[in-house]
């Protein structure tokens, strides 16, 4: 009987814990306001501009009635690059639910050109396309917004 | 004379510092601002640049047969007691030549204003600096090219941004190094106006604090606290790219900052520093027609304290040179008395120290600046020199890249072991006030 309650605690845990490190990918299906960002731009200022945009869309509707995605594609993509000189304000804004998605095709072609595979930030989520990503949260009633 | 201005730059300084001082760059991380760009996000070319137009007038005194020496005229020229100059118009180009590789950055900066660095070589531009960071070792940055070397904070800083229209007596003498020339020249007599023969007898750029060479550096953030060092090996021959000897320079440095906030040039914080740089210079100082140069020791060293948190900031170095006194850009022999034995320049020693304030005064675009300094030159010579100088200054703001800077410097210079009027003094008794207006914009 023991047992049983200390396998299903066990269970109960690892659920909870499955749920949180899923919540920080999964969108805010109750938001009121759904964005997503796009930086496909080799401008540094972009990558300033792009995380502005989303802290100032944080402030005004506040983290738990906006949801708000940045995807990031093309030369764009050293936004989401492990090392980037962004890298603790993107912390903070992942802190706040901003989800981070980062172009595979991108990685794979900036691979070929590096020579390696590029080391992304941490809260970045690969998805197979950065285009066909912003194209479905758009189908999904999310706004696009390119700073 | 002296003794009035002494109190009188005593005096305002004073006033100065009871009043509360500077804003500004003072504490601003130099070695990473001009060696390295932002990881993952610099650009693959940013042009950059800035323009410094200015008036100055020197109200000095001509000696008794009317002569000036070059303190009492207006550089890098040294032909009038006042004029318009485009004293600095720099440009140049920085980023990352791959931007997908952070890891290595350039950085290349060339100058088409009239001053020490192209007045020399006929007044055409002149590449000031060409270097590739490579960032590849953790702790172990490696710069190459040729860069302002790390040293004293008023020269090391960002000069666009520096808070006054001239140096330090110090400084514009002892760190804005002129390369000796490669035959003996003989000194230049004080010249009366107009100058007939120029009064510039180095016939190279000055150094503008650089050199060629590699340099290994980096940061370590421990905190609030950021922890700076720099070692470098270099030519030692100011702007030249390529040695004219086999000895090599070395420059060695280190930082400690307090950091309080901010980025870039005007980050605050209260920074702690000290440096050395050691060399040899080849200098033909035997009035005969066979080339014979000899090798003499040039060192310098100092350690100071920059301080910003707006509205105020503040700053103080005491600087030592070793070797290569340089005393003045008429006299190429590096001495001040070629009839006597030969020597006083190239074996002499000299330090100096100031303390520079700032105010940003609250609510406006005015900032006001004060220095004082003390420099002493060719120390324990019979030549020995004591300059004095209180520097007022204020400068308006039109917006973040623009300023307008006024400068008033209350100068005092004594050759201490000679009476009034008598040897050196007949020439630097009348060294006396300049004032300058300088109007830059950094694009």
């Amino acid at each position: 009987m023991k047992l049983l309650h200390v396998k299903q605690m066990l269970l109960l845990c690892m659920a909870v814990v499955a749920m949180f490190s899923m919540s920080a990918h999964a969108a805010k299906d109750f938001a009121d306001v759904k964005v997503v960002l796009q930086i496909s731009d080799p401008n540094p200022m972009k990558q300033t501009l792009v995380l502005n945009v989303a802290n100032n869309l944080i402030k005004h509707y506040g983290q738990d009635r906006v949801d708000v995605e940045i995807v990031a594609f093309g030369p764009g993509l050293r936004l989401l690059f492990a090392e980037n000189s962004n890298k603790d304000r993107i912390s903070s804004l992942a802190g706040n639910g901003v989800r981070f998605s980062a172009c595979s095709n991108t990685v794979k072609a900036m691979s070929k050109k590096l020579g390696y595979a590029p080391e992304l930030n941490s809260n970045a989520k690969t998805v197979p396309a950065g285009v066909v990503q912003i194209v479905d949260l758009v189908k999904k009633g999310y706004t696009l917004v390119k700073p | 004379m002296k003794t009035v201005l002494n109190k009188t730059a005593k005096f305002v300084a004073c006033a100065l510092l009871a009043g509360g001082m500077v804003q500004s760059a003072q504490a601003a991380n130099w070695l990473m601002l001009q060696g390295t760009e932002p990881t993952d996000s610099a650009p693959r070319a940013k042009v950059w640049g800035f323009i410094q137009a200015q008036y100055q007038s020197d109200s000095s005194t001509p000696n008794a047969g009317q002569g000036y020496i070059p303190p009492k005229l207006i550089g890098p020229d040294f032909t009038t007691q006042e004029t318009f100059n485009i004293n600095r118009a720099r440009i140049g180009v920085r980023g990352a030549g791959m931007p997908l590789d952070s890891k290595v950055n350039y950085f290349f900066l060339a100058e088409f204003g009239n001053n020490g660095i192209t007045a020399p070589d006929g007044g055409s531009a002149k590449i000031t600096d060409a270097s590739i960071t490579l960032n590849h070792i953790k702790g172990a940055k490696v710069r190459v090219g040729l860069f302002k070397t790390p040293g004293s904070e008023e020269v090391y800083q960002g000069i666009m941004i520096f808070d006054y229209v001239n140096f330090t007596n110090y400084a514009a003498q002892q760190l804005i190094e002129r390369v000796p020339n490669q035959n003996y020249t003989a000194n230049i007599s004080p010249q009366t106006l107009p100058i007939g023969t120029s009064l510039n007898g180095f016939e190279d750029s000055v150094g503008a604090a650089r050199d060629t060479g590699v340099q290994v550096f980096d940061t370590f953030k421990m905190g609030n606290w950021e922890h700076s060092y720099s070692v470098m090996m270099g030519n030692g021959n100011g702007l030249n790219t390529t040695d004219n000897d086999s000895n090599k320079d070395t420059y060695l440095y280190w930082s400690s900052e307090l950091v309080y906030g901010g980025q870039g040039a005007r980050r605050e914080g209260m920074k702690f520093f000290a440096w050395s740089q050691s060399g040899k210079r080849l200098l033909d100082n035997t009035n005969d027609s066979t080339h014979n140069p000899v090798a003499y020791d040039r060192k310098r060293s100092g350690a100071g304290v920059a301080y910003l948190k707006m509205p105020f900031r503040a700053r103080f170095e005491y600087n030592k040179a070793d070797g290569m006194i340089m005393v003045g850009p008429q006299s190429a022999t590096f001495d001040m008395n070629p009839a006597g034995a030969p020597g006083n320049g190239e074996n002499g020693t000299a330090s100096a120290y100031y303390l520079d304030v700032g105010y940003y005064v609250p609510g406006t675009n005015w900032e006001i600046d004060g220095r004082y300094e003390v420099y002493n030159r060719l120390e324990g010579d019979q030549f020995e020199t004591e300059w004095v100088t209180t520097t007022i200054g204020a400068q308006y703001h039109l917006n973040k890249k623009t300023r307008v800077s006024f400068n008033h410097e209350m100068r005092d210079v004594e050759a201490i072991k000679f009476a009034t009027g008598a040897g050196p003094n007949a020439q630097v008794d009348g060294i006396d006030a300049r004032t300058s207006v300088q109007l830059t914009h950094i694009f």
